[in-house]
Formats: structure tokens, sequence, C-alpha cells
């Protein structure tokens, strides 16, 4: 082969220049060039080889062209679902400010009282009479409102169905009537005002869905046992693993706009790669804090469908500390604290995560501009505000270490609103600082609009632009599924007790023919999304031929 | 706390003066990595979280912050000779949590001797070496006493 390969060029050129023709014009044409072109050297060890396909795949999810069917492309890889940490709002166990700073890289401030961040803060220096009339109004408006709330609870309590709901239920029923009084009276009070508020879309308990990659986390033991069994991967055993997050929630209520927050980092504060090496990490199993696990597809919901309407971006959410009732009182004050904050990082993270992916983005493909939201936490009578701004999605693998970008959190304490509702149902010692603040969050304008191609860089076409009816059709039936969260129709196979005993842990069956799953080397958490039976198309539908028995499947 | 009987006094010696609870706690060595303020121990199956809790806070004065429990399969073993299969207890694990600024490593109690048999392996290695080399170097003249030659 070798000595062929050197004669034939030789061979080639002595016929052409036999035929009259110049050297320097034939190399040009031919399918020798006269500079050789080598193809790019690639480390061929099989970790290189891993992330290598890895990235490949990544690259796949950015090249499909519609929101729908990335989100079906991520969900390829598994038919009962991922393994995923269990990250959701109503469970967070001690200690955990850590491991959700290290889950969402975000590094956590304080937010500047006296300012707050909008346009509200600037107005109330230039104009104050006007603008102190104006607070009063509203002032009376929420206290109304509040009242009103706590009457209208009581009422409930009375009703004969009523039952005797726990102290978890009682409160969060409360929060959210009035949570939903309040934001009816400042709507009213201030969209003539602020005219964004116009136009801000309400959704009541949204669904709130995330998930994400996260590297830099050790290994499971039997990850670890497996790879030591085998020579060539020992060195390997303890290296580093992914963990797939699934962040679940529902706040009381969430505020969607058109257009986007302003960012409060500049690009410059926000890649900064000894900042980035400042966040906490958490190395160990997050089951080793309390975290549980579960097999759920990937799902990104931020309360509404792709191109429902136009109010894509997150304004502001509510959500309930209800479940705080649950911690033990031996967690102490401190760490109540940075409860608050971890459940604050983590839902806006999640919302944000999901917006994103609406607009093309995911965990393995990173956001081209920053995103920002506003987040409450509140139980009626304490109201902790916090604003996030996202920057970077990508968490996994070596992007633990060399991603600069970091997401920012900023916060304040819990602040009461009001001290009680007396006997009477008046409004006993109303605080106007933690109002002003609300009002702040309300008032900041979303004032950033892009255009469609720098909104969504990665998303090239829209499953309404597919002329095939059928395929449309697939997709939009496996995406709503996907995204249902409902079990499988076929149950994920079972090994019984006696089987581990007799079958799996001690070969004592060794004569039985082996037609169990495990006897034959099947894992089904490894059956890919499209490893089914196709649908039947009956005769009557299809005609006499054979050819179309099956429906096609579109799969991205 | 027991669930056995106390013992009906008999007449006579030797009389049974030990009386031991249910409740009992065995600190044991995570098998995986954990952080530095979480303990785990091998406890009685009947204890629950609460009462693990308030036995090392009322025993012990620990300050403990969280109590997670479960239950571990017991291992089963082939019968080599029979070819049955029997079968460990199960037992409960508990993990518990103790504040931020705590924490607990596991202590080694054997590695000291592990290092005291190996200096004297070693020591035992050295003068059978040494031996070696003596049966080597009067190889040709068999039966010279040890101090004859430089």
């Amino acid at each position: 082969m070798l000595r062929l390969s050197l004669v034939n060029p030789l061979r080639t050129t002595y016929k052409r220049c036999l035929a009259g023709q110049s050297l320097q014009a034939n190399v040009a044409d031919s399918e020798y060039s006269a500079e050789p072109a080598y193809p790019e050297i690639q480390d061929p060890s099989f970790k290189a080889r891993k992330q290598r396909d890895a990235s490949e795949w990544h690259e796949e999810i950015r090249k499909v062209p519609t929101v729908e069917e990335k989100l079906i492309k991520i969900n390829m890889p598994r038919y009962y679902g991922y393994k995923v940490v269990d990250f959701n709002d109503s469970k967070i166990p001690y200690n955990a400010l850590p491991l959700t700073q290290h889950y969402t890289r975000t590094v956590l401030e304080d937010l500047p009282q006296a300012t707050g961040s909008g346009s509200q803060a600037v107005k109330e220096e230039g104009d104050k009479p006007s603008e102190d009339a104006g607070f009063k109004a509203v002032r009376e408006d929420v206290i109304e409102a509040l009242e009103f709330a706590h009457d209208y609870y009581k009422h409930l309590e009375k009703l004969p169905n009523a039952g005797q709901p726990s102290a978890v239920e009682q409160e969060r029923t409360l929060t959210q009537i009035i949570v939903e009084q309040l934001n009816r009276a400042l709507l009213q009070a201030l969209s003539e005002q602020h005219k964004h508020l116009d136009e801000v879309e309400v959704d009541y308990n949204p669904r709130h869905e995330a998930f994400w990659a996260v590297g830099g986390v050790d290994p499971p033991k039997n990850v670890q046992n497996s790879k030591k069994g085998r020579e060539w991967q020992k060195e390997d055993a303890n290296q580093s693993v992914d963990r797939l997050v699934q962040y679940t929630g529902a706040p009381y209520l969430s505020l969607r706009h058109r257009k986007q927050l302003l960012p409060w980092k500049t690009p410059a504060e926000s890649e900064d790669i000894e900042l980035s090496k400042q966040v906490p990490r958490f190395k160990h199993d997050p089951r080793t804090l309390g975290y549980s696990t579960k097999h759920q597809h990937a799902t990104n919901v931020p309360g509404y469908w792709p191109k429902g309407n136009e109010q894509n971006f997150g304004l502001l959410s509510f959500q309930s500390r209800a479940h705080f009732q649950l911690r033990p009182k031996s967690f102490g004050d401190r760490d109540l604290q940075e409860a608050l904050h971890s459940l604050a990082i983590k839902s806006s993270y999640a919302w944000l995560l999901a917006q994103a992916n609406y607009n093309g983005f995911n965990t393995y493909n990173e956001l081209t501009y920053p995103m920002n939201t506003q987040t409450v936490i509140t139980n009626g009578r304490e109201w902790s505000f916090y604003e996030y701004q996202l920057n970077t999605l990508l968490l996994h693998g070596n992007h633990q270490d060399d991603n600069p970008r970091v997401n920012f959190c900023r916060g304040t304490k819990p602040l009461p609103l009001y001290a009680e509702i007396s006997t009477n149902g008046k409004c006993v010692d109303f605080n106007d600082a933690t109002l002003r603040q609300l009002l702040n969050f309300y008032a900041n304008v979303p004032s950033i609009q892009r255009t469609n191609e720098e909104l969504q860089p990665y998303v090239a076409s829209d499953i309404s632009a597919y002329e095939n009816t059928e395929q449309r059709d697939f997709i939009a039936k496996t995406f709503k599924y996907l995204a249902s969260n409902r079990p499988r129709h076929l149950e994920i196979p079972e090994f019984y007790l006696w089987e581990k005993l007799y079958k799996i842990d001690n070969n004592n069956r060794a004569m039985e023919p082996k037609r169990r799953f495990f006897e034959r080397e099947v894992n089904p958490w490894r059956r890919t999304l499209d490893q089914h039976d196709k649908v039947y198309v009956p005769r009557a539908i299809r005609g006499k031929s054979r050819e179309n028995r099956y429906k096609k499947t579109y799969y991205p | 706390m027991s669930t056995r009987w106390y013992p009906i006094y008999q007449r006579g010696n030797p009389q049974l003066r030990v009386f031991l609870p249910n409740f009992w706690m065995k600190l044991i060595r995570p098998t995986e990595e954990q952080p530095p303020n979480v303990v785990t121990f091998s406890v009685s199956m009947e204890m629950t979280k609460y009462d693990v809790r308030s036995y090392l806070e009322k025993i012990y004065k620990l300050p403990v912050v969280d109590v997670r429990t479960r239950i571990a399969l017991g291992e089963t073993k082939k019968d080599q000779t029979y070819g049955y299969i029997t079968k460990k207890d199960d037992v409960k694990l508990a993990y518990v949590t103790l504040p931020r600024e705590e924490s607990f490593v596991f202590p080694d109690f054997f590695s000291e001797k592990a290092e005291k048999q190996a200096k004297e392996e070693k020591s035992l290695d050295d003068s059978k070496e040494g031996f070696r080399r003596f049966l080597d170097r009067n190889k040709k003249r068999p039966g010279t006493p040890g101090w004859f030659s430089i």
C-alpha cells in the first residue's frame, strides 16, 4: 500500500508531462495538493474519546432546529428517564447552601436595601410630595388587601367542609390569598404610573421545572468499584463525575413580561476566573446531605408552553416557605437564613434556566446574554427579597473548573410586613420599608428587547413551519408527553427478592433457562427513548400496501 | 427502656446482676465519603430516629442537629458444602448530623499496630537475608564458624 501511494502521484505527473502539460497547473486540480493537508491529530485515549463524544452530542443538540425537538433530544438517551437528584422547593436539608451554590455556580451578595433597583428610587428623590401621596394611597390599598385576606381566610376556616389542615397547609392557603390580594392591589395601584405592569402576565401556582448537569461531584461507590475492577480504568476510579439535577417547584404566583430586566452585573464582572474558584464546592454525594434521587425525564417548564404568548421573561416570583415549619428547631436561626438563601438561589436559577430552554439554550449550550429575575420568599408576614442574574449554564464536566462565568444572587434578610392582625381584623405595626422594597420590585421596568436572531441564536425554525402534519403532531405529542411527568405505560421491569437471593447474589439455579432481563444482561434503565414498538396503522386507513404498516417516528 | 423481662428473683447464687437494655448504638466507619459533621452509627433495630437523638443528647450530651435512619439488607452467603443460602441480619444505620462547625474523624486504632508489625517483619527479613549471604559466602568451606572470616 505504502509503495503504491508513493508511486501513483509520480506516475500521474509523468503522464501529464508526456502529454505536454505544465507541472504547476496540474497540481491544483489533481487530487493531490501541493501542501499536504493532514487531519487534526486527536487524542486516542478513552477519556478524550468520551469527552469528544459528549461534545459532539452537545453540538448535535445545538443544531436541532426547534425548541421542542431540542427538549426531546436531551431525553433521547433514556426511555425510563434519567437518575436525577430531586431538587425541589419543599425540602432543604441542614447546611444546604454550599451545595446549592456549587450546583448553580452562584455568588451570593447582600441586596442594597435603601436604593433598591429601579426607577422608583430615582423618582422618589425627584418629586417627593406627589410620590409620598402615591405611596400613601398604595399603602392603604395594601393594608386593606391584607385585612381582607385574613378575613377571607377566617371565613374559609369556618366552612363546614373545611377539615383540619396541617400547619403547613394552613400557611400555604393563607399566604396564597395574601399574595394574590397584594398582587391585585399593587397592579391596580401602580399600573397607571408604571405602564409595563399593564402588559404583565400573571401565573397562579405555575409549574417551574428545570433540568441540568453538574460536574465536580465525587463518584458513587458502585462507579468507583466497577472502575477499580478494570485494570485500564483504575486510575480514573476517583475522578469526579456529572450529577443530573431536576428542580420541581410551584410558587404562589409569578409575573412575566415580554421584555427582559436590566442586568445589574457587567459582563466584565461576571467573567472572573478567580471569583468562580471561590464559589463553594460540595464534592460529596448529595444523598449524604439528605437529598434523594429519582428517575425522571428531563423537563424544563417555566410555567407555560413554548410560543404560548409573548410574555417569555420572568419579572417576579413569590415562593413559599411553608415547609420551613417541618424543619426541626435544632437546625437553628443561622441555618434558617441560609435555607432561605438556598431556596431563592435554586428557584431563581431553575426558573431562568427553564426560560433559557425555551430560547434554545440548555445545560449543554451556553447562554449568549444574561437573564435576570426577582424572587420573593414569603409566609405572608415576613418577606425576603432576592435578585438573580443568570450568566452561565455550563456547569458540567470540566466547565466546573474552566468556566470563568458565575451567576449572581443578592438578597435581604426576612423583613416583616406587619406585626399581626388584631382580633378585630385590623393590621398592626405596618412596615413601610418592606412595602417600599416590594414596590421597587414591581417598579423595576423590564426594558431589554432583543432581535429574534440575538434572542434565539440556536433556534432555526418553529414546528409550525414543518410542512408534514404527521411530523408536527408527533413532535407536539412526544414533547407534551415528556413534560407531563407521567410514568411510562410499560412499567420498569422488576426483579423479585427471591431472584436477588438465589439468582443474582448467589448462583443457586444454574441449570434453569436464563430468560429474565438481568440474566441476559439487559439494563432496562439504558433503554433509549426510541426503543419501542411503532404504532400500527390499520389496513382500513393505509389501504392494501404493506409498506406503511407502521407509523413513522420523527425523533430528533 | 427494654422489651426484656426483668428476671424474677431466684434464691441462691450466682445472681443475674447485669441487665442490658435493648437500646445500643455502635459507631461504624462510613463506607462512602461524607461531610465531616456526619457520624454513622449502627443502632438497635427498635430505635427510631427520635430515640437516637435523645440517646446522644441525654446520655452523651452531644449537640445533635439531625438524624436520618435506614435499614440495610444483610449479606447472603452460600454454604460451601451443602449449597443452601444463609443471610445475616439486617442492620439499622443512623446518620447523625452535628452542627456544621463540628467534625468527626473515625479513630484509626490499628495503624500503629500495622506499622509495628511491618517493622518486625522487616527486621526478620533483614536477618534472613544476612543468613543467606553468610551461607553464600561459606559455600566452598562448609562447617566454618561465623567468627572465622573478616
